[in-house]
């Protein structure tokens, strides 16, 4: 195993071991997950959706439930480093890159833990049909998942080097977030009504985003992370 | 052999907007040697030691650090060197093993479980201790920042108040490391405005005068 791997698992590991000690992620993923989810099928139910509709409602709903309960554990990623003053030993002890991973690992971690919940309580409270099958919708759920998890890693990074955070969280996020939700929500939809053609071509958009994230976050993260 | 490493710093300047920390500060960290970095309360001090461990660029200046073959790159010089801070903190929720074990990791040093124990037992503190340092003084808590410093036997040492909540078993400790610290030849740089960690330097540099 190479040493950057390695180092990039002691901080992912780390950062799991800090969280089931605190539970402060878990437990505001878990909340504001549940809360929507009950929300939601309490007020929308299966049934006050036509089934035409079904399909492209439904998966922006998921989507939107997802989105927002991943954000609401995106402090513990590079703010809480900060605000705790670990993040100056963690700087001059790792090398950036396995520093971005490990970090990138965490959060690909937690959004999974969120999504091994979330999804199969939503597609039985909301009816979420399945027309091509759970394999097809687990593909558009890993490829979004992990463009998201980039995505929000490095604006976490960002973010927590910035003194006006909240401002820079809307304005950063927009442009980044929108185009991959939009793709989350038609391959979703895609595979709820049975469309194959539209679940491969948000499938190829969400690698390809993904990926220049991926690449964009790498050649940006030390200059962002302070080295 | 080992030469150790020279820290050489000229013309050093430090601004935030228009607000000037210190300008013109020059200065040679020798090892073996104990360099004091002084001066009052917002001075500059810690930002001084923030540039020359590389956490923070200078608006002006240049900082060296030279070994037997030349010039160390700036990306390298996090390898050598160890720090003790007050705005550095280990991981709460962790233990004083596991925090050493994970600084180990992160920097691809080979310890194992004894060798990390008879540190955490070098620094006055008991390996066998399980609770997380959320629950430890702050005095221990500055021992378990000096393990973290040495893990590396770094070739450098930044020390920042480092007798601060130190008990004077604890200060009487501290004083008989770096010496021997620096009779190893090693070098060591130490803000301070403490009058007895000051006899411990050789040169001194003065902020804010």
């Amino acid at each position: 195993m190479s040493s950057l791997v390695a180092e990039a698992l002691a901080v992912a590991a780390k950062d799991l071991r800090t969280e089931f000690r605190t539970r402060v992620a878990l437990n505001a993923l878990g909340l504001f997950a549940l809360t929507t989810l009950a929300a939601v099928s309490y007020t929308i139910g299966p049934y006050r959706i036509n089934e035409a509709d079904r399909p492209f409602l439904l998966s922006a709903l998921l989507w939107i439930v997802i989105l927002f309960a991943a954000l609401a554990g995106l402090d513990r990623i590079f703010v809480k480093e900060e605000e705790s003053h670990t993040a100056p030993l963690l700087r001059l002890s790792a090398r950036s890159h396995a520093v971005w991973l490990g970090k990138l690992v965490f959060n690909l971690g937690l959004l999974a833990a969120l999504m091994v919940i979330l999804v199969p309580l939503f597609t039985v409270l909301m009816g979420l049909p399945l027309g091509l099958g759970a394999g097809w919708l687990v593909a558009v759920l890993a490829a979004g998942g992990f463009a998201l998890a980039v995505t929000t890693t490095i604006v976490a990074a960002i973010i927590a080097r910035a003194m006006t955070r909240g401002a820079l969280f809307a304005v950063l996020s927009l442009p980044l977030l929108l185009p991959l939700l939009i793709f989350a929500i038609q391959g979703t939809a895609g595979v709820a009504g049975g469309e194959i053609e539209i679940v491969h071509q948000s499938l190829r958009a969400m690698i390809s985003l993904g990926g220049i994230m991926t690449i964009a976050s790498a050649a940006l993260f030390p200059v962002i992370w302070g080295e | 052999m080992n030469q150790g490493i020279r820290i050489v710093f000229s013309d050093l300047g430090k601004r935030y907007d228009q607000r000037v920390i210190f300008r013109g500060i020059d200065g040679t960290a020798e090892p073996g040697s104990v360099l004091v970095l002084t001066g009052p309360n917002g001075s500059g001090k810690s930002t001084l030691m923030s540039i020359l461990c590389g956490l923070l660029r200078p608006s002006r200046g240049t900082v060296q650090y030279l070994d037997g073959r030349g010039e160390v790159a700036r990306s390298e010089w996090r390898l050598h060197l160890g720090v003790v801070a007050p705005g550095m903190s280990v991981y709460e929720e962790l233990t004083a093993r596991e925090n050493l074990r994970f600084f180990a990791r992160v920097r691809g040093l080979k310890h194992d479980g004894a060798s990390i124990d008879r540190l955490i037992e070098r620094v006055g503190l008991d390996p066998e201790r399980t609770t997380p340092v959320v629950g430890y003084s702050t005095g221990m808590r500055q021992r378990l920042k000096i393990a973290q410093a040495i893990l590396s036997q770094p070739e450098v040492l930044f020390l920042d108040e480092p007798g601060s909540n130190l008990d004077p078993a604890g200060q009487d400790w501290l004083e008989a490391w770096v010496t021997a610290f620096g009779a190893e030849g090693k070098t060591i740089v130490l803000a301070t405005n403490d009058r007895r960690e000051m006899e411990w330097g050789g040169e001194c540099v003065e902020l804010g005068r």
